[in-house]
């Protein structure tokens, strides 16, 4: 369980990988890896290609995220979830609030 | 008084030596650390003092006469309680590896090997204390966690779920993870006898998941008690959700109308696992799944937000779940998952107990394995909720205690009060609370009140409905007709731009009661109320109409009820005694 970010294209992009389970456990972790991000107007990818189970407290961490993006005007993108993982967010029907890329 | 207080304050050290020179050495130069000190002269001798005294620390020989020091150690760490650490430091001769490791397993916190300056044994006591305290510091909030949430669990239980409507007839299985369970299991009774339920599930468990709990329960009771339809108390609870709690928390939930006489169930799915409609011969009828993301995420529901209508059969059952359920683990860490889910409610079905069947497949699949969320289910029938509500008893002459004619004619009213709806605000406003708040606030809010709010309903839905929309009841002849009579419904609805409906009441006080005047006029073209119901169903097995049955019930409860104009105007006078 981990959390790593990689900022990419001469810090314009921002790549959060969350390696094993997402739960309550990367809390502080996972907000660490945005907090201090200063771009403006770039993208923010959530790399769940490696995420293998998510709990409820995860939807809610990536909507602290999407609150974040949203004042700074980051597009927010879900990258690569697995089939257990998608099907959370398909049933929290987060398609509808943030662009999932399968 | 300084030396009785400094005597409670003082720790208490238990000195366990069969040589009493080195036991002396030793409580000198814990005395001078601020204890005070017993002492033992073998393990047993040591287990014993320590029962009678509880010590703060205890000091351990290893080789003495009778017990040693192993045992000793190991008898008292089996018997201290674990609210309290009380560490325990062996004292030994030898120095090597395996003196160490057999202290530490004996439950040792630490060893000191001889000789050691007065200095090191000091500050080897100052840290085996400093530890001790932080551990009594944890398990203080621990203890104030544990109590927080025991408060918040019989809040929970006792006030919220208690209050349940229907609960004879409605199973339900909650298996918290935590002490206290994110998820919530509501119901409660339309005014018309639907029952609308509510199985949600708050982000995360323990004691965080529980604030909006409490809002959420009253939101759901009180607009259901008004009359409000389903979307408009989702809605409702959205923005509150939305407003009171932090971006991360939140409710999945479903909601669900259930409607014996429409033999329908209107529900939305917001952010759990498909809901169920079996058929009695355990067959999957429906599927519903979520259509919304969670409720309290976004500001507003999504505008596409639809509630769906589905028919049933009154042999039906209705079936929630939250994901605890189907994310269940085993040891071999594979999911509970849908399929043996299905199948536990089959087979539950088939022994007449849903709850009982499916929550004892999900343990023997755990097989022990500890649970990592909450487990909830909800199984709710689909027949037998018509006519809960209390029919007003018979009000005459007798029980008022005059004669009702010579009052009645030609008096004015001491109020009236007027609501016109007119073009779109037919499709969007709900007349029925509002009506219904404004006789609360002048004349009170009193029981009997529900009757005349099921004539206000039943007269103002047939006034939109066959009046403004023209709709006609042959749609609702066969069961699978309400559906399509809603969605008709519904699309009329959304392109009614005229029309209108006009509530009038007017309020006649009697000596010991009295006696409110609706009268409803609608903008249609008129409907023979004699025609229109005529050709009522008789269903099998079965006293009741599918349709017409809004009318009987007004007759019963009103006490005249006329149709002017063509069936524009209705007119129902409803009596009732203080």
């Amino acid at each position: 369980m981990t959390v790593k970010k990689m900022l990419e294209n001469d810090d314009s992009k921002l790549s959060i990988v969350v390696d094993g389970k997402f739960d309550f456990s990367l809390y502080q972790n996972f907000r660490d890896a945005y907090i201090d991000f200063q771009g403006r107007n770039v993208d923010i990818v959530l790399d769940l290609s490696k995420t293998t189970y998510m709990d409820s407290s995860a939807l809610g961490m990536i909507l602290l995220l999407k609150e974040y993006g949203d004042k700074n005007s980051n597009r927010i993108v879900i990258k690569s979830p697995n089939e257990t993982v998608n099907k959370i967010l398909e049933i929290a029907q987060f398609h509808r609030l943030l662009t999932i890329e399968i | 008084m300084t030396a009785v207080g400094t005597m409670l304050d003082n720790k208490l050290a238990l000195v366990v030596d069969d040589s009493i020179t080195q036991s002396r050495v030793l409580s000198h130069l814990l005395t001078e650390e601020g204890y005070q000190v017993i002492s033992a002269v073998n393990g047993l001798d040591a287990f014993e003092k320590y029962v009678k005294y509880q010590p703060d620390l205890v000091l351990m020989d290893i080789n003495m006469p009778v017990m040693n020091g192993y045992d000793a150690a190991r008898k008292i760490k089996n018997h201290s309680n674990h609210d309290a650490l009380c560490p325990l430091v062996f004292i030994t001769n030898e120095s090597t590896d395996s003196a160490y490791i057999k202290s530490i397993e004996a439950g040792g916190d630490g060893i000191l090997v001889r000789p050691f300056s007065h200095q090191v044994f000091k500050a080897k006591i100052k840290s085996i204390q400093r530890i001790s305290d932080l551990y009594s510091q944890l398990k203080r909030l621990q203890q104030e966690q544990d109590t927080d949430a025991k408060i918040a669990e019989k809040l929970m239980s006792g006030v919220i779920e208690a209050r349940n409507f229907g609960l004879d007839r409605i199973g339900t299985v909650k298996k918290a993870a935590a002490l206290f369970s994110g998820d919530i299991q509501l119901s409660a009774l339309c005014p018309n006898g639907d029952v609308n339920v509510l199985l949600g599930d708050f982000t995360g468990h323990g004691l965080r998941s529980s604030i909006g709990a409490l809002p959420l329960a009253e939101t759901f009771r009180a607009m259901t008690g008004k009359g409000f339809s389903l979307l408009e108390i989702i809605t409702q609870i959205n923005t509150q959700l939305f407003n009171l709690l932090p971006a991360d928390l939140f409710l999945a939930a479903t909601f669900v109308t259930v409607s014996s006489h429409e033999e329908s169930i209107y529900i939305l799915n917001a952010g759990l696992p498909d809901a169920y409609v079996f058929s009695e011969e355990g067959a999957i009828k429906h599927k519903i799944a979520s259509s919304h993301p969670p409720i309290g995420v976004v500001s507003t529901l999504l505008s596409d937000t639809q509630v769906s209508v589905v028919s049933v059969h009154s042999s039906d059952r209705v079936i929630l779940l939250s994901d605890g359920i189907v994310e269940a683990r085993n040891k071999l860490d594979q999911m509970y998952d849908y399929q043996r889910f299905e199948r536990a409610v089959i087979k539950g079905i088939d022994r007449g107990d849903v709850c009982r069947n499916v929550l004892a497949s999900v343990e023997s699949f755990c097989q022990g394995m500890e649970q990592e969320d909450d487990i909830s289910l909800v199984d709710i029938p689909c027949d037998g909720w018509q006519q809960n509500y209390a029919l007003a008893s018979q009000v005459d002459d007798s029980v008022l205690g005059e004669n009702l004619t010579s009052i009645y004619r030609g008096l004015p009213p001491v109020w009236e009060w007027r609501l016109s709806l007119t073009g779109k605000s037919l499709a969007t406003v709900n007349p029925i609370p509002i009506v219904m708040n404004q006789i609360y606030a002048i004349e009170g809010d009193k029981e009997h009140w529900l009757s005349l709010q099921t004539i206000l309903t039943e007269l103002f839905v047939n006034s939109l409905d066959h009046g403004v929309l023209g709709l006609s009841s042959d749609l609702k002849v066969s069961p699978e007709g309400f559906s399509e009579y809603y969605r008709e419904r519904k699309s009329r609805l959304k392109c009614l731009d005229s029309g209108f409906v006009d509530i009038l009441l007017e309020y006649y006080p009697l000596t010991s009661g009295g006696r409110l005047k609706v009268i409803i006029k609608d903008s249609g073209n008129g409907f023979d109320v004699v025609e229109l119901f005529k050709n009522n169903v008789e269903l099998p097995d079965s006293d009741m109409t599918l349709y017409g049955r809004g009318i009987e019930l007004v007759e019963q409860l009103a006490e005249s009820l006329e149709y002017f104009d063509d069936g524009r105007t209705v007119e129902a006078s409803y009596l009732w005694a203080k």
